[in-house]
């Protein structure tokens, strides 16, 4: 099972990354759960061309009980991706961290990952990794590698640099490792030169990248992935190359298939 | 506001079961909570604390300990006890309420501490809001995990006993008289969890022919045991002569078919209107059967605590918070329990006393009965 965690600063692109990588996957024929990570609980619209899902956090503030399947938190979108989303309180209250630990907890007493049986599942992290509970999706057992998505702006980069180090801090513990870089252009000048030299600095390799393209909002305006929308496009390909890169390593006996 | 408990008590935390059942193996058991709350778990609940030496610690977590993320200083203060102790076997470590709400993770903690000491260190996932049961169950099977051996021969005749802890058994001589009883019945104890028994000797626990469940803190570590070791288990406590004897038939009966029984269910016809018996689950019912046995009386076992831990009897029932206790209290012609049950008990009433160390602590200590074998008799009080 390839069990990849995506990080990076707020408004990059993480969601977007996340749920076209889910899409191509799923082209390719896999099995695929995305566990959105963040209160804002949007980690998974595209993929469900708009239809509601009801996060975990709010099930459990709404029905004071535990549910009895994952069928009353999770949906199937496209390509029949799972879509989870912890959600979490309202901005300025309570603990959004404590909610994705209660989530993961209730995922395994739900047995998510025997019943389903995934191939890939995606962790869509809120920005930084600001407290114990955004580290919760790298801990052992769940996500194994870690991608950092970033454009060639400065904090940007920075917020790139501060995630590879708080998963380096945890080495220790056996938690995931970071496995690259995605680049999720923003027409920065020299962007990509920028990209590839903070990813030499921290010995990573730039495992995507993904062009600017105003098919991706098109289609998001439709509810759907650009991937959905149109496989044939350049920034589809790159999805799909990404996934198809991810498969070749982590699941060699898929990508014979 | 559901689970309120405005006149009774509860029950021991998750982290008391930990304590109590990890208790005489040797090893130091270190609960990550903040400074001063050791009495909670190591003196209120715990009678050994006052005969002799205990490793029961508390990380002594602060408040910006807890808010900044700390780990460091609990693994450094883990360590250096550690090594001041010189002598544990093993280290377990808990949480609390505090760092469930931070998300402290005790398994990459444990895998810290063991690089940093050497020694087996066991990650337990206590949060201060489950039973006591909770804490026993995960202790006794992340134990039998750990060191129990594979490369042990079957002996013929010895008897594993299960959930032996002073949380339900106090330190009045039950235990003892369970392990007497069962000599008497022809058995040898191979080893007890974890009251008498070294960890050595818990670690050759796969030689024993047949394990005997006294408490549902401990259903899932026979259920472990067989299903790792193929031995089968039983699970009742030998309350009075008649279900002792029945007990002990059953025993040789799993020994000779290898299969698994709940005499304590199953010798009972039990009766929906009859006296309410409450408390943990494996102990009531096996008194149910004492007196549906000796005393014509049959009666409902009432279990206050988690579901997913005790038995249920025909007419047995899960009263999980006050209201339900008061609401079937109130129909009841008689109520057994623990004596802080009484406020909730409708005047009139017939009410029997029967004190429950994870109830009530120290509270009635003294009032505690030994109802093993024929004690039965003359210890508990006509209805």
């Amino acid at each position: 099972m390839l069990k990849i965690a995506i990080y990076g600063k707020g408004g990059i692109g993480k969601s977007t990354v996340t749920s076209n990588l889910a899409a191509a996957f799923a082209l390719r024929g896999l099995r695929v759960i995305q566990i959105g990570c963040d209160p804002k609980a949007d980690s998974t619209v595209n993929l469900l061309h708009g239809e509601p899902l009801t996060p975990v956090m709010n099930f459990l503030e709404t029905h004071d009980r535990d549910p009895e399947s994952v069928d009353e938190i999770a949906k199937k979108g496209f390509g029949g991706v799972l879509c989870i989303e912890t959600g979490g309180p309202t901005p300025g209250l309570g603990c959004a961290g404590r909610g994705i630990v209660t989530t993961f907890a209730l995922l395994e007493s739900l047995e998510l990952f025997e019943t389903f049986r995934p191939d890939v599942v995606l962790y869509d992290v809120l920005g930084d990794v600001v407290c114990g509970g955004f580290a919760a999706p790298i801990r052992e057992g769940y996500a194994s590698q870690v991608l950092i998505v970033t454009s060639g702006e400065k904090m940007a980069l920075y917020a790139a640099g501060n995630i590879k180090r708080a998963v380096d801090n945890f080495a220790d513990r056996g938690y995931a490792r970071v496995r690259g870089v995605i680049l999720n252009r923003r027409m920065v000048e020299n962007e990509e030169e920028k990209v590839r030299a903070f990813a030499e600095a921290n010995d990573l390799p730039v495992v995507a990248d993904i062009p600017r393209s105003n098919d991706i909002i098109r289609f998001e305006d439709m509810g759907k992935t650009v991937v959905e929308g149109d496989p044939a496009l350049p920034v589809s390909k790159a999805f799909l190359a990404l996934a198809d890169l991810l498969v070749r390593e982590g699941l060699p006996e898929k990508s014979k298939e | 506001m559901k689970a309120l408990s405005t006149v009774i008590s509860i029950h021991s935390s998750d982290t008391a079961g930990v304590c109590s059942a990890l208790y005489e193996l040797g090893g130091m058991t270190v609960v990550h909570d903040a400074s001063g709350c050791n009495s909670t778990y190591a003196t209120h609940d715990e009678p050994r604390w006052y005969e002799g030496n205990g490793m029961v610690y508390i990380s002594a977590l602060t408040e910006a300990e807890a808010i900044m993320g700390d780990d460091d200083a609990f693994v450094t203060r883990v360590v250096r006890a550690a090594e001041d102790l010189g002598t544990c076997r093993f280290i377990a470590i808990c949480g609390s309420p505090m760092p469930m709400m931070v998300g402290t993770d005790f398994d990459a903690l444990a895998k810290i501490i063991a690089e940093r000491t050497s020694l087996p260190v066991i990650p337990l996932h206590t949060n201060g809001m489950r039973s006591y049961l909770a804490g026993m169950a995960e202790s006794f099977t992340a134990l039998a995990e750990r060191f129990c051996r594979e490369d042990v021969q079957k002996c013929p005749g010895t008897v594993n006993v299960l959930g032996a802890t002073p949380l339900d058994f106090s330190v009045n001589g039950q235990v003892e008289s369970i392990c007497s009883w069962l000599r008497e019945e022809g058995f040898r104890v191979r080893s007890c969890w974890a009251m008498g028994s070294s960890l050595d000797e818990l670690s050759l626990a796969a030689g024993a022919e047949v394990d005997l469940v006294i408490s549902s803190g401990a259903l899932a570590l026979g259920a472990y045991f067989e299903r790792r070791f193929g031995i089968p288990f039983v699970a009742g406590v030998p309350v009075g002569e008649k279900f002792a004897a029945f007990l002990a038939e059953a025993l040789r009966e799993a020994a000779r078919s290898g299969r698994s029984s709940r005499p304590c269910l199953d010798c009972r016809r039990g009766d929906p209107a009859g006296p309410g018996v409450i408390g943990e689950t494996v102990m009531s019912a096996s008194i149910a059967c004492a007196l549906e046995l000796e005393r014509a009386l049959p009666c409902r076992v009432l279990d206050p605590l988690e579901p997913e831990f005790g038995l249920r009897g025909p007419g047995d029932l899960s009263v999980p918070d006050e209201a339900a206790v008061a609401s079937v209290f109130a129909g009841a012609p008689a109520v057994i329990g623990d004596p802080l049950y009484r406020p909730v008990v409708p005047a009139g009433t017939p009410f029997i006393a029967l004190p429950h160390e994870a109830f009530s602590g120290r509270c009635f200590r003294k009032g505690m009965k030994n109802l093993i074998g024929r004690n039965f008799a003359k210890e508990f009080p006509s209805c």
